[in-house]
C-alpha cells in the first residue's frame, strides 16, 4: 500500500468513528428507527469495502429504502457423517478468500461442521458433469458448491434489521429448509430447535416478492437490549446492524469477520490518543495565555 | 465442562477446586487435555454479566488461547445452570459479538488490556 493510501485508509476509520458517535447519539432506546438502521447499513458497507466482505446497497426506487446483500459461495461435504474426515477435508478443500465477493469461499476451518445432510454425491455438478466450470477449487468427489444469498431488510413491526436468506445449488436447485438447518452452527442448533415458534421460516421477500428464510426477529430487541443499554451508558458507540449482524450471521452460517469490530476498536483508540493530545495542547495553550496576560 | 484447561485465578474460600461438570463426555476431556497441552500458553478472562444474566461468582479465568468462543459459552451456560432455550451470547468490546469458532487468544491479541481480555455475556431467550 502506498503511503497515501495507508494515509486514506486512516482517515477514512477516523470519519467512521466520528459518524458513528453521531449514529448512538441519533438512538433513542433500544429500538432503530429507518433512518438510523440507512445509516447503520452505510457504516457497515465502508467498512465492508476496506474489508472487501463482498456486500452491496441494493436501492429500492431511487429512494433511501433498500436493503443490504451479500452472495456467498460454500463449499460443502456431502458425507455427514464422518466429522473427522469432514474437518480435514475442508481445510484442505477451500481456498482462500479473494477479492470478488461473488468468488468468496467461506473458509471453514476446524469444527464448523457445514454439513449437506441431503445431499448426494452424484449429479451434483450440473448436467455438463463439467469440473472446469466451477468458481471454487475443490478437493475431488466430496465437496459440493452452494451459493448463498443473504439480505438485511428493515421491519418496520419490529423496529429492526431482519435476515433473510436463501441458497441455490450451481445448477439453481433451491435448497430446502431441512437443508438449510445444516448450516446453523451447532452452537445455536440445539437452542434453535428448542425454541416453541420456528425460528427459521419461509417467507416472501417484502421487496422482491420471492421465497427466502428468515431469522424471524420477533425477539431481536430482547437479545439486543441489555447490550446496548450497557453501552448508552458509557457512552460507547455501537453500530447496531453490525452488532446484531455478529450475533444473528453465524446462525446461518454467515461468517462476520472480526476485523468489522478491530477496525472500529483501532479507529477509537487513534480517537482517545488524539482527543486526549489535543487537550493537552488545549490545556497547554490556555495556561501560556494566563502567563503572557499577567 | 472439564476444567483441566481452565482454572479461576482469584483464590476463593469456597471454591479451592475448580467446578467439575458430570455430563462432559470423555471424548471431550481428552479433547480438552490434548488442547491443553498443545496451547500451554493462557490468557486472562474477566467474565462480565450484562442485563439480567446471573453474575459468576468466579469472574476471571485463564483460559487456553486456543479455546473457542463457543467452548467458553457452554462452559458459563453449564455453570449458570441455564435452560435449554436460553442462549448465551458473549460480547467483545460491548460492541460485536465474535463467531463460535474464533479463539479467545486472538481476541486477547486484539482487544486485551492490562494483560485481560473482558469478556462480556448475556443470556436471552433470543429464537422463536
Amino acid at each position: 500500500m502506498t503511503e497515501s493510501g495507508r494515509n486514506c485508509r486512516k482517515t477514512d476509520v477516523g470519519v467512521l468513528y466520528r459518524t458513528l458517535r453521531g449514529v448512538l447519539c441519533l438512538m433513542s432506546g433500544c429500538a432503530l428507527n429507518e433512518k438510523e438502521f440507512f445509516s447503520c447499513c452505510q457504516l457497515l458497507l465502508q467498512q465492508s469495502e476496506h474489508l472487501r466482505d463482498g456486500w452491496s446497497w441494493e436501492a429500492v426506487q431511487g429512494s433511501e429504502e433498500g436493503y443490504l446483500r451479500k452472495t456467498v459461495l460454500r463449499s460443502v461435504l456431502a458425507d455427514c457423517y464422518d466429522a473427522q474426515k469432514q474437518t480435514e477435508t475442508a481445510s484442505d478443500s477451500v481456498s482462500p478468500v479473494s477479492a470478488h465477493p461473488i468468488q468468496e469461499l467461506q473458509q471453514q476451518e476446524r469444527t464448523q461442521p457445514v454439513v449437506a445432510t441431503c445431499f448426494h454425491s452424484d449429479g451434483i455438478i450440473g448436467d455438463d458433469g463439467d469440473e472446469d466450470d466451477a468458481v471454487c477449487v475443490l478437493s475431488e468427489g466430496s465437496s459440493h458448491v452452494l451459493q448463498y444469498e443473504y439480505h438485511i431488510l428493515y421491519s418496520c413491526s419490529y423496529s429492526a434489521p431482519v435476515l433473510y436468506f436463501r441458497a441455490f445449488t450451481l445448477e439453481g436447485r433451491s435448497l430446502t429448509l431441512e437443508d438449510v438447518w445444516s448450516s446453523v452452527h451447532p452452537n445455536f442448533r440445539h437452542c434453535l430447535q428448542n425454541s416453541p415458534l420456528t425460528a427459521i421460516t419461509q417467507q416472501e421477500h417484502p421487496l422482491l416478492g420471492q421465497p427466502f428464510f428468515m431469522l424471524h426477529p420477533c425477539r431481536t430487541e430482547e437479545f439486543m437490549r441489555p447490550v446496548l443499554q450497557e453501552a448508552q451508558e458509557q457512552p460507547r458507540p455501537v453500530n447496531y446492524v453490525l452488532l446484531w449482524l455478529s450475533v444473528v450471521g453465524p446462525v446461518v452460517g454467515l461468517d462476520v469477520p472480526l476485523k468489522y469490530c478491530t477496525q472500529l476498536h483501532l479507529s477509537s483508540l487513534q480517537r482517545s490518543t488524539s482527543d486526549l493530545m489535543s487537550s493537552t495542547v488545549e490545556t497547554g495553550v490556555r495556561r501560556f495565555a494566563r502567563k503572557t496576560c499577567k | 465442562m472439564s476444567d483441566t484447561a481452565e482454572s479461576p485465578t482469584e483464590t476463593q474460600k469456597e471454591e479451592t477446586q475448580p467446578p467439575s461438570d458430570d455430563s462432559t463426555t470423555n471424548d471431550e476431556k481428552k479433547k480438552k487435555k490434548l488442547m491443553s497441552k498443545h496451547t500451554k500458553t493462557r490468557i486472562d478472562v474477566l467474565l462480565k454479566a450484562v442485563g439480567d444474566t446471573p453474575i459468576m461468582k468466579t469472574k476471571k479465568w485463564a483460559v487456553d488461547r486456543g479455546r473457542t468462543v463457543q467452548s467458553l459459552s457452554q462452559f458459563i451456560s453449564r455453570f449458570l445452570k441455564l435452560d435449554a432455550n436460553e442462549q448465551l451470547f458473549i460480547y467483545v468490546n460491548q460492541s460485536f459479538a465474535p463467531s463460535p469458532d474464533q479463539e479467545v487468544g486472538v481476541l486477547f491479541d486484539c482487544f486485551g488490556s492490562d494483560g485481560k481480555l473482558v469478556l462480556h455475556y448475556c443470556k436471552s431467550q433470543a429464537w422463536g
